[in-house]
């Protein structure tokens, strides 16, 4: 139960961390494109996760044991995250300069990741734990889109 | 209209798809190296497209404010977090937690930034994001519990 938790406020704790990386891109944008600004904080986000990677083996892992297996097993195209990644970028300069405008692109973009959650989780894609959706699962999924958008529209 | 309403609800769907990736490289490669893989990828994708679009601008890049380049470094602990997340929560609910925190937090951002309070309307839905994470918490809290029995 405390693990669940820890888990919950991770991921809370990393959308968070999504509106404060907006909130600076969006800057960068100002002064470019969003295509550009973007492209930036890929180079220098790589370089970042790069630091993380050498800190982290020096730090987090105790001495004496091996180091994971890279790449066992994992089929090539799962390194390619990063494309749908930048696509989403695209997709979205499209659609915040069409009559959805940002906030509609927003809020659509928020349904769209929910009915990929209920997909995935009950197909199981991309190897993930394959388990049924619940109806009060989608109630509270419904709230939480409820309220977001009330929160872009009430601006 | 129904074609660009079309294109966001697709882009959601694209952005659980790179999300799911970078979850499934982190079990085998950790986090950091997930979050490695996404960005330099992410990067190199990004260079055609620069270039096919004319939106190549080094220099006016150079005159945005320090403050303007955090953005990247944010974004490889976020993708580092949510990879770590992403399979022990699954998709449904490292979805819904995200997307919770990132309105939440977008509700104070703009506080802080414009320093003005928040709409009536802003705060209702805050409050009712809440309500649905706890609603989704204490749901799987019981069945937990009857499963334990």
């Amino acid at each position: 139960m405390i693990r669940r938790s820890m888990d919950w406020i991770l991921a809370f704790a990393s959308g968070a961390l999504l509106a404060l990386m907006i909130n600076y891109n969006s800057l960068l944008a100002r002064h470019t494109t969003p295509m550009f600004a973007s492209w930036v904080a890929h180079g220098v986000g790589a370089v970042a996760a790069l630091a993380l990677v050498l800190l982290s083996s020096r730090i987090a892992r105790p001495a004496g044991t091996p180091p994971p297996d890279p790449g066992a097993k994992l089929p090539f195209w799962f390194y390619l995250g990063g494309v749908p990644g930048a696509i989403t970028v695209l997709l979205a300069s499209i659609t915040v300069n069409s009559s959805l405008t940002l906030s509609g692109t927003i809020a659509f973009m928020l349904v769209g990741q929910v009915l990929f959650g209920i997909v995935s989780d009950t197909f199981g894609w991309f190897r993930t734990l394959k388990r049924r959706v619940e109806a009060i699962e989608l109630v509270a999924a419904l709230l939480i889109l409820a309220g977001s958008v009330l929160i872009i529209f009430g601006a | 209209m129904l074609v660009y309403v079309s294109l966001a609800l697709l882009n959601g769907l694209v952005i659980g798809t790179s999300r799911a990736l970078n979850g499934q490289l982190s079990t085998q490669n950790g986090p950091f190296k997930a979050s490695f893989w996404n960005h330099a990828v992410g990067a190199l994708f990004l260079i055609p497209a620069l270039f096919a679009a004319g939106e190549w601008q080094l220099d006016a890049a150079s005159a945005a404010p320090p403050v303007a380049y955090l953005g990247g470094v944010i974004g490889a602990l976020f993708v580092a977090i949510n990879s770590y997340v992403f399979y022990r929560l699954g998709a449904m609910d490292s979805a819904l937690l995200v997307i919770s925190g990132q309105m939440i937090s977008a509700v104070l951002l703009d506080t802080l930034n414009q320093g003005v309070a928040p709409s009536v309307t802003r705060c209702l839905g805050v409050a009712v994001v809440l309500v649905g994470i706890s609603l989704r918490y204490l749901s799987g809290k019981r069945r937990n519990r009857s499963s334990a029995r």
